[in-house]
Parts: C-alpha cells; structure tokens; sequence
C-alpha cells in the first residue's frame, strides 16, 4: 500500500498535511515496541502503520518483547483483568512477569529518541528511562476505566514514569499524573475489510450462505459473545419484524480463549430456532472479504452491545454508508452522534423501534449511512490516525497548548 | 479574296455578332452584379466589399472577353486543330487571371482583417505567401490538365511534400492554428488571471504563435501550448488586481486531543470544574465539533449541550447551552462565564439529580494546537480567492475561528489582512460579519469565495 493511495479518499491536502509534519519530526527514530509481530489488533496496526510512516519519511521501528508461554499466559490474564473480567492472579503470575521484564531489560536494544511501548506487556521497558533518557509513550489500546485493581496498582507504577499516555477514548482513561491524550483506533479503507467490492463478490457471498436478496437485511457482525447481545438482537428484530418484514443476519466466529462462546453460539441457534429469516453464520477468522461483503450488502447494521471497546466493527459499517443502531457504549458514541450519524439504543424495544424507524424511511436511513461515512472519513480513518501519531511525537517536546512549528 | 469574304461573309458575321453578344451579356451582367453587391455590402457593412469591387470589375470583363472570343472560334470555321490550341490558350489565359484575382483579393482581405486581431507582420506575410502558394500551385494544374499534360505524378508529389510537412509541423501546427484564433477572439489577452481544467493557473505574461506563458502564484512560470487552451476549459477571471502592500501567509493548523484526566457524572460537578479548567478546556469543548463534523448541516452543538441532552435528557437546558453564540464573545473567558452562569441559574431553578449511564460521563479535553506555514500567500484579491479554493479546512479554520478567539485577535485573519494591507475595509467589515458558526467549514468556503468573487468584479 501506498500512502498516495490514499489521496483518492482523503484528499490531496490531507495527505500533504502529514507530508508537511512528517517532516517537522527532523529525523527523530520513532521505536514501537510490542509482544507480537502477528495477531491481534495491535501488530495489525503496526504493520499497516510502520511501512507508512516510513514512507511519509519518519524512521519508525518495531520492535517485539520476548517471552515465554508462561509470559503471555500472565499477560493474557493481566489484558482480561484490566479490561474488567474476574481473573484470579496469583503472586507467580507477577513474578513470571518481573523476570521476563528484567530479561528483555537487559536483551532489548532501545535506540529510538521516542520509545513508543503498546499495552502493557512491555510496559516495564520504562525502568530503563533514568539511563537513556529520551521521550517515552505508553499507548493503551484497552479499556482500563473499570480494571482489576490488584492488577492496575502493579501496572500504574510503570505507566506513571512515562512522558505520556495515550487512550483510545475518554472513558478508557484513568486519572494519571502524566499527561494523557485521546487518539482513537482506526480502520484502513484500502483493507480486504474495508475496501469497495465489485457485485459479484457480494452476490457470491450471500449465496454462499444462503441468504437471498428479497428483503432488507440486517446484520450484526460479532463474535458470539454475551457481551454483544445476539439473543437481545434476534428479540428487537422479531419485534421490528411484525411491522416491516426483513431478514436478520448474525455472522461472527467464536474465541478460542473463551470457552463461553460456544455456549453462547448454540444459545443463538436455538433462539433462532427454524425461523428462515434468522442466519447465525459461524464465520471462520481471517475471513475479511466474506464481513465486508456481508456488510455491504446489509440494508441497516446492528451493534447491540452490552459493553464494548471501541466497537471498530460500527466504523466498519459507517464507512460502508449503511446506517447504523447501536449501544452507547464504549467508544460506539464517539462513532455514533445519535440521529446525526446513526442511532443509539439502550435496550431491546429502543432497538426494535429503531429499525423500524429505519426500515419505513429510507431516505433517513440514508442521509444517517452518508452522514456517517463523512464522519468515519474525517475522524476514523488509518490517515488520521497516522496524522495523531506524529503530532504526538511533536507534542512530546512542548508543554503549551499553541505549538508553531 | 473579296471574292471569298463574299462566298463565306456568314461564316465570319455569325462568330463576330457572337462576340459581340456575349460581350454585351458581360457588360450588362457586370452592372447588374456589381449594383447588387454593392448594395449588400452596404446593409452588411462591410469594408473588403470596396477591395472586393476594385479587384475584380476589370477582370470581370476580361472573362467574358475571352469567353466571347472562345465561343466566336469555336463556332467558326477554323480547322478543328486551331480551335483546340485557342480553346487551350483562352482557358489557360482564364486560369491565369483567375488566380492573378484570388491572390490578390485574399491578399488584400488578410492586410485587412490581420492588422485588427494584432497579427505580427510577419505572420501576415507568411499567411499571404501561403495562399499564393496554393492559388499557384492549383493554378499550374489546371492549367497543366488543360494542356493535356498528366498531372497525376505531380498531385502524389504535392501530396507527399504536404504530409511530410503535416508531420514536420504536427505538434507546431495546432498551437500556431490555436495561436491564431486566440488572437482572432480575444478570448485571453495578457495580464489575465486563467486556470485550465488540468489545474494550471496565473497570470499569462506572454502569448506567442507556439504557446502562451503564465506565472503560476509560487511565482513559477508554466508553459502551456496554445492548443491545450483551445482543447481544455479554460476560467479566464480577467486583469490583475490591486496589490497588497503585505502578502497574505497562509497557515494550517491541526490539533490533539489532550485529556485533562478531569470528569463530571452531574450538573454540580461539571460547572465546578468548568469554572477551575484551564481555558484551552473551554475552546475545546466549544469548537472541536466545528472541525469534527464540518461536514454536517447544521452541525451539532458545543459539546456541553449535547451532553445535557443526551447523557442527562434534560433537553431545556440543553437548548440554552446550544443557543449560547459562541460568535458573539471576543474571548473565552466571557464565553466560559456565560457557560457557568445559565448551568448555575439552572441548578438554582431545578435538582441536580440526574445521572448519565457509566461511561457517559462528562469527560474535560483540551485542544493542543499545532499551526504550520503552508506554501501559499496572496498578494491580491484574485490570488487570495484561488489559494482560499485549495487550502485545507485546517487552514481554513484556523484562520476564521482560532485566530479570532484563541490567539484573542478579536477579528479573523482575513478581514485583518483585507483592511490592512489591501485597503479593502469594506470587503473585511463584510466577511467580520460572518458568523462562521451557522456554516459547514466547506460552506464557509463557499460563501467567502462567492464574496470576494462579487468584489472582484
């Protein structure tokens, strides 16, 4: 991918922006540093990320930590406990990440002027601060509002030694005494995900999955999860259904460290039961081109989750101009301006009324699907977030809030 | 020979009294003619009739002379072998005067008509030579064709030379033909301001029978074949214009987000901490979403309203805050206390009770802006409209709503820039007017650009 391939989206005086404070940096190495070349969302940025800052002509580096099984099981368990989930840790389990911290300590090479540390798997690098100096970032892809406390208190020392912090949304932030801005994630447009499909592909996927075109179509696309209210889905569309008739399409996969899924996914199917209007599609992972087309394809796109990161999945759905219901959760409302981009919903009947509200005025629906890619191309889009990382780095070396540069 | 002029008087009579009739067709049919051009010319106006007349009434009876001549010979009884060589000689003698004519009428029509469209003399004379070449050379062939010479060798010669020469000139010769007319219509003239489609504009310092030159704002100079200008659309806006006695800089600015760490979960909260936070905290929440969701009309609110009203419901409130016009305050701290002062009588008035879900809580920003020089600057009103087309909205932005109450100016950069340095205070009192917050960033554009579009012309 190239970065000019964005002008087409974006525009050519966005990209000549960040051309313009690439080259404010002066030369300065950017060291990103996290667990894993592959999987999850945070090597799956930074591989998208890295190739074009370099080409805007930043030195960026990545860089991973090593470790064990018996790390990344502790560190599995320190992402859950953060985000909230009942984990049980035991005093090894900080041990475990003490000596794989010290370790890495002494292997890594940090040679960045900016250490730029992802998640708290490497948090504990910061030790090396007082030695070599240099500006450091924590960047925080979790929400740590609501964490575990045993596990934050361990955790927040590192982080207070930072130069500062970086959150996906407000609500993700703690009170810190550094300082801490607010760059939300992304999607990428030029993705297998994100990018526009010919027909065909689209028409082959439906028919993949048997799902004929004659009725408006609504899809929620999410891993089979109590937290993403699938039954709380198939219940508003029922309702919405005695209305205005539609089809309702529940497509994701299930995780393999969650053990509920499954559970979840047979509970899903026996909702549905023989309703031929109801497909629970069981989508296997890395199958990007298959949710684009089911999205694409959709006349109206359900987030109706009970707790959410970021929901990413609703930018997904706005880029593709489909209107969007969705919970006020997470960063969903920082996606979603109600009735401007798309509607918010607190329940079930909300949920229910919304559709209809959708399904019986196209012309609405639409202006929110338009509306709502306009959003998502101004403040979602990889280009911005590409744009929020340098002006970091700049921002790092002032203290004032107006910077001429 | 008497004797003969007896036997054969007939055999000259009738040829001569055909001369003479024919003559006396041509005299007649010249009056008639000539008295009818004349008068068309006259209710058409036009100045090539009296070179047209002077040019062709002589000849016109020299026509009918040799016709005359002709049809006497051929009716005659001369031997078949005479009459042939004469009807050659006549015909080529036709011939000859004809194109003696033609050159002379297209030479005297161009010396006419070239002058007025600034024709350099030297391409008048090259277009005289042209023509007479052509008239020659067809000429010649006819002629040739008369005498029974074949022709067909020299056509494929000619014809050879002319495509060899279509292939010598084929880049030349549109932009000399294109030169020509945009010369003939006056369509762009030095000193205008152009932009063609394919995106090249400034000020055309030069036009020449190749290609026209023009000084692009960055003060580079672009060469453009004439036939581009003939081929693209092309926006002519006109004469330069008055100059600034400073040019106008134009700057970008863009932004991050800071969080404060700072959150409120009801209206008592929340106007404690409005009153403690740092201004940069009230700009933020009342000018982000200008940027954010430029692209909305109407845009949403400032932040404060749209949190009253979604996350507490108490949609009274919420309008007061909406309506606040954030225009109408010079600096931000008047802004800050207008804020406090309709939350405060607000909560004298009603309860505090309301509560927003978990996470929705009110969360305190601040605005860190970065400001960069772009590459662009105006020295006139016609540069400044053009830049204004292209740069970004952050450019745009900064200059109409961050200089004015972030930097304290008072007053936008334009209107500024327009007063002093371009002695246009009533165009910069008109765009001061402008409540900048009623319009999307892109009609913001648009509506300046219509403004100073009008003054212009």
């Amino acid at each position: 991918v190239n970065i000019a391939d964005y002008e087409l989206i974006v525009g050519k005086s966005a990209i000549d922006e960040l051309k313009l404070v690439a080259a404010k940096l002066g030369g300065k190495v950017i060291q990103n540093i996290n667990s894993t070349f592959t999987g999850g969302g945070v090597a799956e940025i930074l591989s998208r990320m890295v190739p074009l800052l370099t080409q805007l002509g930043v030195d960026a580096r990545w860089n991973v930590i090593k470790g064990d099984d018996a790390f990344f099981q502790v560190t599995k368990k320190f992402h859950n406990a953060l985000h909230g989930r009942d984990e049980r840790i035991t005093p090894e389990d900080f041990a475990v990440f003490q000596e794989t911290t010290q370790k890495n300590l002494g292997e890594m090479e940090l040679s960045g002027d900016i250490l730029f540390i992802h998640d708290p798997q490497p948090v504990g690098l910061i030790v090396r601060k007082k030695e070599l100096g240099k500006k450091w970032i924590w960047r925080c892809h979790i929400d740590v509002s609501h964490p575990n406390e045993e596990v934050w208190n361990f955790v927040q020392p590192f982080v207070v030694q930072y130069d500062a912090a970086v959150f996906s949304a407000p609500s993700f932030s703690r009170e810190l005494p550094i300082r801490q801005f607010l760059i939300s994630p992304s999607i990428d447009p030029l993705s297998d995900k994100n990018r526009e499909l010919p027909p065909e592909t689209i028409d082959s996927v439906l028919a993949k999955y048997g799902i004929p075109k004659d009725k408006p179509i609504i899809t929620q696309v999410s891993r089979f999860d109590y937290l993403k209210d699938p039954v709380g889905v198939i219940e508003a569309f029922e309702m919405a259904k005695k209305s205005v008739d539609c089809r309702l399409v529940l497509a994701g996969g299930t995780a393999t460290d969650d053990p509920e899924s499954d559970k979840v996914l047979a509970e899903v199917r026996e909702r549905a039961g023989d309703n031929p209007d109801i497909h629970v599609l069981l989508i296997p992972a890395n199958s990007d081109i298959e949710i684009n087309a089911l999205q694409s394809a959709s006349t109206i796109i359900v987030q109706k989750s009970l707790r959410e990161g970021f929901g990413l999945t609703v930018s997904e759905a706005l880029w593709k101009a489909k209107p969007v219901i969705a919970s006020a959760v997470g960063g969903i409302p920082l996606q979603v301006k109600n009735k401007l981009t798309g509607l918010l919903s607190h329940g079930i009947p909300g949920t229910a009324y919304a559709l209809r509200q959708l399904l019986t005025n196209p012309d609405y629906a639409r202006s929110l699907g338009n509306n709502g890619r306009e959003h998502v191309r101004h403040n979602f889009l990889i280009t911005r977030h590409l744009k929020d990382y340098l002006l970091l780095f700049l921002a790092l070396e002032h203290q004032e809030d107006i910077i001429r540069l | 020979m008497i004797q003969w002029l007896v036997d054969n008087w007939l055999k000259i009579v009738i040829p001569v009294l055909a001369f003479l009739a024919i003559w006396g067709i041509g005299l007649w049919l010249r009056r008639m003619v000539y008295s009818t051009f004349v008068f068309w010319a006259a209710k058409v106006k036009w100045e090539g009739s009296q070179i047209v007349i002077a040019v062709t009434r002589r000849p016109f009876l020299l026509w009918f002379l040799l016709l005359g001549v002709d049809i006497a010979i051929q009716i005659s009884a001369l031997p078949p072998e005479v009459k042939s060589t004469t009807g050659r000689a006549i015909g080529s003698l036709f011939v000859a005067s004809l194109a003696w004519v033609l050159i002379a009428l297209s030479e005297r029509l161009l010396r006419l008509h070239l002058p007025r469209v600034k024709t350099p003399e030297r391409t008048i004379a090259i277009s005289i030579n042209i023509v007479r070449i052509v008239i020659i050379v067809i000429g010649a062939l006819v002629v040739l064709d008369i005498w029974g010479v074949p022709t067909t060798p020299l056509l494929l010669l000619i014809l050879v030379a002319v495509v060899a020469a279509a292939l010598a000139f084929r880049t030349t010769a549109p932009n000399l033909f294109a030169g020509f007319q945009l010369s003939a219509t006056q369509q762009i003239r030095t000193g205008d301001y152009i932009k063609l489609e394919t995106g090249e504009e400034g000020y055309v310092t030069e036009m020449n029978w190749n290609n026209t030159r023009i000084m692009a704002l960055d003060e580079s100079t672009v060469i453009i074949p004439n036939s581009r200008l003939l081929q693209h659309t092309v926006i002519n806006y006109g004469r330069p214009l008055k100059k600034a006695k400073e040019p106008f800089h134009f700057y970008s600015r863009t932004h991050l987000t800071e969080l404060t760490g700072l959150r409120a979960k009801n209206l008592g909260e929340l106007v404690d901490i409005l009153k403690k936070v740092p201004e940069t905290v009230v700009y933020y929440h009342t000018h982000h979403y200008v940027e954010e969701h430029h692209y909305l009309t109407p845009e949403p609110a400032n932040d404060f309203a749209v949190w009253v009203t979604d996350a507490l419901g108490d949609e009274i409130l919420g309008e007061k805050l909406a309506s606040v016009d954030t225009f109408g305050f010079s600096d931000l701290a008047s802004l800050r206390e207008r804020l406090v002062g309709i939350i405060e009588e607000h909560l004298v008035l009603g309860s505090n009770s309301r509560e927003p879900m978990p996470g929705r809580e009110f969360y305190f920003m601040k605005s860190v802006s970065l400001i960069l020089p772009t590459p662009y600057t105006a020295h006139d009103l016609r540069e400044f409209v053009e830049t204004l087309r292209k740069v970004s909205l952050g450019s745009l932005y900064f200059h109409m709503f961050e200089s004015r109450l972030r930097l304290g100016r008072g007053l936008n950069d334009f209107s500024v820039w327009l007063q002093d340095s371009l002695d246009e205070s009533e165009l910069g009192q008109e765009i001061a007017r402008f409540d900048p917050y009623t319009y999307s960033l892109e009609g913001l554009r648009s509506a300046l650009i219509q403004l100073i579009e009008k003054r212009i012309k």
